[in-house]
């Protein structure tokens, strides 16, 4: 049915699944497969759902080609063409083409919004546990919550989505050929491998464009792109008829112009920096000379420096264009005047350097706290009550005294014992007591308890306090709705606290009665869930006062 | 004389002498402690004190209700005590510094009681006073120590009276500044739970402990409070009581968990109030009464 509104960009008999016989379709939006025999599509992939294809090598007896999908499952198509391997492979090529066109296209509509939440679930193992206590539950609904969990996780998202990737340093050697068996290299291009070597050799992006599609195929482009690049590695002699070979003069350049662009920082000496390492037990510093000045060993060294500032300034231009657009070509043409006046005259570049190297100077040796700064009119602290400022809390005076007559009987009776006292120390205390005030102080004593206390969290058990710690997020979500809807001033919301009243009570019944029982069962001293029930029940005053003033408002 | 690693300890002993709870005391009936076995107690615990170390030493200190009065040692009476020891080295083969001691103390208490009879009397005895006194007198001997000696020193405060809001400010920078010299602050507690000793206690690292059985207080005294800090680490001793850490709020004196606080003078307030009334700064938030009068209002209309 869906054949006839959808575009069939290709089709092909004999292709096989599953040693089945069928038709392979590529629609504008999904591949299907039919078994010849029937009139329905066995198979239906949407170009979203595809992760990635890989094709079996050219070596290999079946010509076939392998669907990858981002649940991880696969699909193996193997092209079964009577007319011939050749016609087989050429089959194989041309959706193999299309796919690759199609995929990058689909993979931006990826991030759908059930995707989204589905990520989201399988990232937050916590918010995933929630949904399953108050969504699978039947507590709430997803949209609910939803509403309320969503824009938490998914502004956390983009704040981190803001940062642009880089490129990765290792990106041409994360690129694994495979050998095909004879003295070849098969290389797989992905589009993002593609857009990283544009990124860091801009060359590269322009020769692409000036010969790609007039000249030369694509894949042609890119053998003659690794097989020179490989070339390159040791670039002692350079092959005028390479066609990247004015690349490499303009590398060569490139590389001038870095080592000429001047250090502005004083403070920093990469002449002083020395290849060597500190011995063990911090002896003398031992200049590592052996073998490093070797011209292979340089050109590496450089390439690699090459390398790693392509990467960089792959980054930074990046992230200047994203910002804004305008301060990079702004920026540029400062530079090009500037580089312009240093060409023009060396002595106006020095003329220009003191002025930069103070100031880096000064950065480094001023402290802005250390300057005597001007003093700031502050806020006068108008104090009216100076003694409570000083003093903390005055004394309540009157109430603190008992009636004089027994304080003065106390005292009478305090002064008549004194008066006749005499220290006898051989008898304050008596063995009985002391005996027993022993028996307090030692342990399992009175006086003693909490000493060899055991602590909950070696008294419970780990999967009973992941429970526990489950239905208190679970309640506290709920509750947070409940709380959340008072006051409740308009008609949606006193709806939501009746309904959030029958939630919390659905979760009581549900939840929390067969944990508590469970815990019972258990015999645990304490009461685990005492204060979930407290929290309940707080709930349920709070929404009754409130039902009462609605009812009385009413009436 | 004293050799490099000789150390002594020196302990001052706050006694709340507050006479109106010690005669309540003795007035119901049963007295579970008088004052008079309470500093019998308390002269046996500074005599085994003594003995522990011949450099250790002890000061006596008494918390009255109105004053604080320091009770040995004491310097303008040390004509008249040479005179009592030399009574006492007559009398009998009793070790002078004690007898000198424990006579000095016995007169000093007779001579508190009896000579402040008059005065008004309060249910609060002025701990925070005796304490800044004993800190003093700490700082003092750490100054006169002779050089070599390490002093440890500590102060036992034995309460029997109810807390004074009032004395929180005081008490408080004095615990502040006992932490800040080492001083650790021991309580024994007679009566009522005391929670600004409590507070002074866990700050300071010692031991609060509320005595079950007054009448053996010097069993508690031996067992728990004898033993300096360092040794007591080695002991099983009482655990650490739950300290309650609430403040007072300056417009009522009531202990609060939850308040609000000046954020420019830190008074401490149990309810919002939209001009301080320390300082006199206007804070500008919606207050919670006037959400609450706006709600009382759409009804009605």
């Amino acid at each position: 049915m869906s054949r006839h509104s959808e575009e069939v960009l290709l089709h092909f008999q004999h292709v096989k699944n599953k040693k089945v016989d069928g038709v392979l379709y590529m629609m504008s939006e999904r591949l299907a497969w039919m078994q010849s025999s029937k009139q329905s599509f066995t198979y239906s992939h949407a170009y979203s759902d595809i992760k990635a294809q890989k094709i079996s090598a050219d070596s290999k007896e079946r010509v076939q080609l392998q669907l990858v999908m981002h649940d991880g499952s696969a699909n193996t198509f193997q092209f079964n063409n009577p007319a011939g391997r050749e016609a087989q492979m050429r089959d194989r090529e041309s959706v193999k083409e299309l796919l690759q066109q199609l995929l990058p296209k689909f993979r931006r509509k990826l991030s759908s919004e059930l995707e989204e939440k589905s990520r989201l679930l399988q990232d937050n193992p916590e918010l995933f546990q929630l949904y399953k206590d108050l969504v699978v539950s039947q507590v709430i609904t997803a949209e609910e919550f939803w509403s309320t969990q969503g824009p938490k996780y998914s502004a956390k998202e983009k704040n981190e989505q803001k940062q642009t990737t880089g490129v990765s340093a290792a990106f041409l050697a994360d690129i694994k050929p495979e050998t095909d068996g004879c003295n070849g290299l098969k290389y797989n291009l992905t589009a993002d491998i593609i857009e990283s070597i544009f990124r860091t050799y801009p060359m590269v992006k322009k020769k692409h464009a000036e010969y790609v599609p007039h000249e030369m195929s694509e894949s042609d482009f890119w053998r003659r792109f690794f097989q020179s690049h490989y070339f390159h590695r040791d670039r002692t002699a350079l092959g005028n008829k390479d066609l990247f070979s004015d690349c490499a003069k303009k590398d060569e350049e490139e590389i001038k112009s870095e080592v000429e662009k001047k250090n502005s920082d004083p403070l920093l000496n990469l002449a002083g920096h020395k290849d060597g390492n500190l011995e063990e037990g911090y002896g003398g510093v031992n200049d590592d000379k052996r073998g490093s000045i070797t011209p292979a060993n340089l050109t590496m060294i450089r390439r690699f420096n090459q390398h790693s500032t392509m990467v960089l300034k792959a980054c930074q231009e990046a992230g200047s264009q994203s910002t804004s657009g305008t301060s990079t070509s702004n920026g540029t043409h400062i530079n090009g005047s500037m580089s312009k006046t240093s060409q023009l005259n060396g002595i106006v570049d020095n003329v220009h350097q003191p002025p930069q190297k103070k100031a880096r100077i000064r950065e480094k040796l001023q402290y802005e706290d250390l300057e005597t700064g001007l003093d700031k009119d502050g806020v006068n602290l108008h104090l009216s009550r100076m003694e409570r400022y000083l003093h903390g809390p005055t004394p309540l005076t009157s109430t603190r005294y008992t009636s004089t007559e027994d304080l003065i009987s106390a005292t009478n009776c305090v002064s008549a014992e004194i008066d006749t006292w005499n220290p006898d120390l051989t008898h304050v205390l008596h063995g009985s007591t002391a005996v027993s005030i022993l028996g307090e102080l030692s342990p399992g004593g009175a006086l003693m308890q909490g000493t060899s206390q055991q602590l909950l969290n070696q008294m419970v058990p780990e999967d009973i306090q992941n429970e526990l710690k489950q239905n208190y997020n679970a309640l506290c979500e709920l509750l947070r709705h409940f709380w959340s809807c008072f006051p409740a001033s308009s008609k949606f919301l006193e709806e939501k606290v009746v309904k959030m009243k029958s939630t919390l009570e659905r979760f009581n019944m549900a939840k929390l009665n067969p944990l508590k029982d469970k815990l019972q069962a258990n015999h645990y001293s304490l009461d685990l869930t005492g204060h979930m029930q407290d929290l309940l029940s707080t709930a349920y005053t709070k929404f009754d006062t409130w039902q009462t003033r609605r009812m009385s408002r009413k009436t | 004389m004293a050799d490099s690693t000789s150390t002594c300890s020196l302990v001052v002993i706050i006694l709340d002498t507050n006479p109106a709870w010690w005669g309540r005391q003795s007035n119901h009936g049963n007295p579970k402690l008088s004052l008079s076995k309470c500093v019998d107690s308390l002269m046996t615990f500074a005599n085994s004190h003594l003995m522990m170390n011949h450099l250790n030493k002890i000061a006596f200190i008494a918390a009255h209700s109105n004053f604080s009065h320091f009770m040995y040692p004491k310097r303008q009476q040390r004509e008249v005590t040479d005179i009592d020891t030399n009574i006492g080295e007559i009398n009998d083969g009793k070790y002078e510094l004690f007898d000198r001691m424990n006579n000095q103390i016995k007169d000093e208490i007779k001579s508190l009681v009896l000579k402040n009879m008059e005065v008004e009397f309060e249910n609060d005895s002025l701990i925070a006073g005796a304490l800044s006194m004993a800190l003093c007198y700490i700082h003092r001997m750490e100054k006169e120590k002779p050089i070599g000696v390490k002093m440890t020193s500590r102060v036992l405060v034995v309460k029997a009276s109810e807390d004074n809001p009032a004395q929180y400010m005081n008490l408080m920078n004095t615990v502040f500044t006992a932490q800040k010299q080492n001083v650790v602050i021991d309580a024994c507690i007679l009566d009522n739970d005391s929670g600004l000793l409590q507070q002074a206690c866990d700050i300071t690292g010692g031991v609060y402990l509320k005595i079950p059985q007054p009448q053996g207080m010097l069993q508690y005294l031996l067992w728990v409070y004898l033993p300096d800090p360092s040794t007591r680490e080695q002991l099983t001793l009482p655990a650490r009581v739950q300290v309650d850490y609430r403040a007072a709020c300056f417009c009522h004196r009531n202990l609060i968990d939850i308040g609000y606080v000046c954020s420019v003078c830190l008074s401490i307030f149990c309810s919002f109030s939209p001009i301080c009334s320390t300082c006199q700064t206007t804070f500008k938030i919606i207050a919670p009464p006037k959400l609450t009068k706006k709600k009382s209002k759409k009804p009605t209309t």
